[in-house]
């Protein structure tokens, strides 16, 4: 079997099959590689910019190019693209609306090694607090090469998260029908779901494994597309369950779970929540992913107890 | 140059009145800095520099002239009507609720190019604009206004790399170096030093003019399309508040509102033109 591939690479492959095809099509790197985009850079230099390690400049040119009618796509490491350029982002691409996605590479912990600076564990609750902005976290080389086609074929103001590393296919063949749900039944239980996105939906599904084993049958949600989120949809995949763990690779204030719970909340619907994430506070130590996964609480271990616990109150 | 300017001078004047009478029915504005780049402004508009149409703020061929301190955009507003964007009577309701024009520049209203008010993103945007219009063949420019002190902010010269680098040659950034920031002078608070020099090591055209003069601003302008592939920048030398003497480089005027006896001074004032 074939390795997973990058999600960067996958979606740089897409946007290279519909670039060749329309010259509107323009890549903004800050400064941040891919195997695929050396195709860009060689085979179509005129939609290829490097602004420099400048992701301030860089939005502020996208904003330009933009205006004047071009699909631009911003691409940089995850806690570049968010924070760093906030403000450009907030003050030109919000307030006109302009339909650019803002490509970030490496969220969560996938810059393990790298530590405080490179931790991307805000730009969840940053980027939801921009009105307007759709933010998706695909999980798979499936879900990102299907958001790279809606990136394309419908331009808006977008903030996609891609993991740094590959993972396995985990849907098959079936995400596109989920794409405009925003949300998605990766895998039926009996009362009790874990909610997530992106790397953590393999974790999820690796604990439904280990609980299986002892008669637990745990839901796993692929909540993808937090921003405008599908309460529709969310409550509708929901329902089946009566206790609920949320687990996100973010700062739990502001971020993946509270808006679940906002969701929850303004619906209507009273249901017990366990959230699982980064609590507030920056620490680094050496070690990988999985390392700082259990030095912030959030490893498999920690998913197995929480689901555990919560599924003695089912 | 062949551009007369006795035109231009009336237009100095009309201008500065314009914007005070705007300010002062609401008490709402930036008077100083509107007033040092009058001349600026008048010069692109009515100086033959910029491709402006009549009636139509959309046209496809028309520069892009975006006012990168957006504090001073109200100052195309004026404008904007004479070239009849919108009536004239939204002056009278700048800054009211019913009202089309707002304090800071929206890109909803006929004219303007793109929301301006946060400093430092003038270079960038223009550049981008200026990169499109050459990927895609056409011949409209990009203008920047930015204040001397937005080029304290680094995207400034962020960009300012990216422009040189891509040899836009279509984009024109004119720095009103009226010399004041809010809280006081830049040379004091800290200094840009040598702006032209500065922005000639980054690889511009660089001029340096007297930002009130008709003549230096149109010879400046002239070296659109003669600068050997670099983007032109003029640092245009101004005054702020330029006009209304006891706002003239009195920094706390930034935002401030005449008192009654202060606006019939300034009335007075205006009515003699300071621009000659």
């Amino acid at each position: 079997m074939a390795a997973s591939p990058l999600m960067r690479d996958v979606f740089i492959e897409t946007f290279t099959e519909a670039a060749r095809r329309n010259p509107n099509l323009i890549f903004i790197s800050a400064d941040f590689g891919a195997k695929a985009l050396d195709v860009v850079r060689e085979e179509l230099p005129r939609q290829f910019l490097h602004p420099g390690i400048a992701e301030q400049s860089m939005v502020d040119i996208g904003a330009g190019l933009a205006m004047e009618g071009k699909q631009v796509f911003l691409y940089a490491m995850g806690p570049f693209i968010s924070a760093r350029c906030y403000e450009q982002i907030k003050s030109l691409l919000v307030t006109m609306n302009l339909p650019i996605t803002l490509l970030g590479v490496g969220v969560g912990l996938g810059y393990d090694h790298a530590t405080m600076t490179h931790f991307v564990l805000e730009d969840l609750a940053c980027m939801r607090a921009l009105p307007g902005m759709e933010i998706l976290t695909p999980c798979d080389g499936e879900s990102t090469r299907e958001m790279a086609r809606f990136a394309i074929e419908d331009p808006a103001l977008r903030y996609i998260r891609l993991d740094r590393q590959p993972f396995p296919s985990v849907y098959g063949g079936r995400f596109a029908e989920s794409l405009q749900n925003g949300v998605a039944t990766v895998a039926a239980g009996e009362g009790l779901a874990i909610v997530t996105s992106g790397n953590f939906v393999h974790q999820a599904m690796q604990a439904r494994e280990i609980l299986r084993q002892e008669g637990i049958d745990l839901g796993v949600i692929d909540l993808f597309r937090i921003k405008p989120m599908n309460h529709k949809a969310v409550l509708e995949s929901l329902a089946p369950y009566s206790r609920l763990i949320t687990l996100e690779e973010q700062c739990l204030d502001g971020g993946f779970g509270s808006a679940l719970l906002e969701c929850l909340s303004d619906q209507g619907r009273s249901v017990a929540v366990k959230r699982l994430g980064v609590p507030g506070l920056y620490r680094a130590q050496n070690g990988n992913r999985a390392h700082l996964h259990q030095l912030y609480g959030i490893s498999l271990d920690d998913t197995l107890c929480a689901a555990r616990e919560a599924a003695k109150q089912v | 140059m062949d551009t007369p300017t006795e035109p231009l001078l009336a237009r100095s004047q009309w201008l500065r009145k314009a914007l005070f009478e705007m300010a002062m029915g609401p008490k709402k504005g930036h008077i100083p800095s509107s007033f040092s780049m009058v001349e600026i402004l008048v010069t692109l508009y009515f100086g033959g520099v910029a491709r402006h149409f009549q009636g139509e703020p959309d046209h496809p061929d028309r520069d892009r002239i975006f006012v990168s301190k957006g504090h001073a955009g109200m100052a195309q507003y004026p404008i904007f009507a004479e070239l009849g964007y919108f009536p004239r009577e939204e002056l009278d309701r700048f800054t009211q609720p019913e009202g089309l024009l707002g304090m800071y520049p929206d890109f909803r209203v006929p004219g303007i190019e793109g929301v301006s008010g946060s400093l430092g993103h003038g270079v960038g945007i223009g550049a981008g604009i200026a990169h499109a219009a050459k990927l895609d063949g056409k011949s409209h420019r990009a203008f920047a206004i930015l204040g001397d002190g937005e080029c304290y902010e680094g995207s400034v010269w962020e960009s300012a790399l990216f422009a040189a680098h891509h040899c836009l040659d279509n984009l024109v950034v004119v720095v009103d170096r009226n010399q004041l920031c809010i809280m006081g002078k830049t040379e004091e608070l800290l200094a840009l030093g040598d702006l032209r020099g500065k922005w000639e090591s980054f690889g511009w055209h660089a001029l340096s003019v007297d930002g009130h003069s008709y003549p230096e601003l149109l010879e400046a302008f002239s070296h659109i399309g003669r600068t050997h592939g670099k983007p032109l920048v003029i640092i245009a030398n101004t005054v702020k508040g330029k006009g209304i003497s006891f706002m003239e480089l009195a920094h706390l005027w930034h935002n401030r509102m005449p008192n009654k006896a202060q606006m019939a001074q300034a009335r007075a004032e205006l009515e003699r033109n300071p621009i000659s």
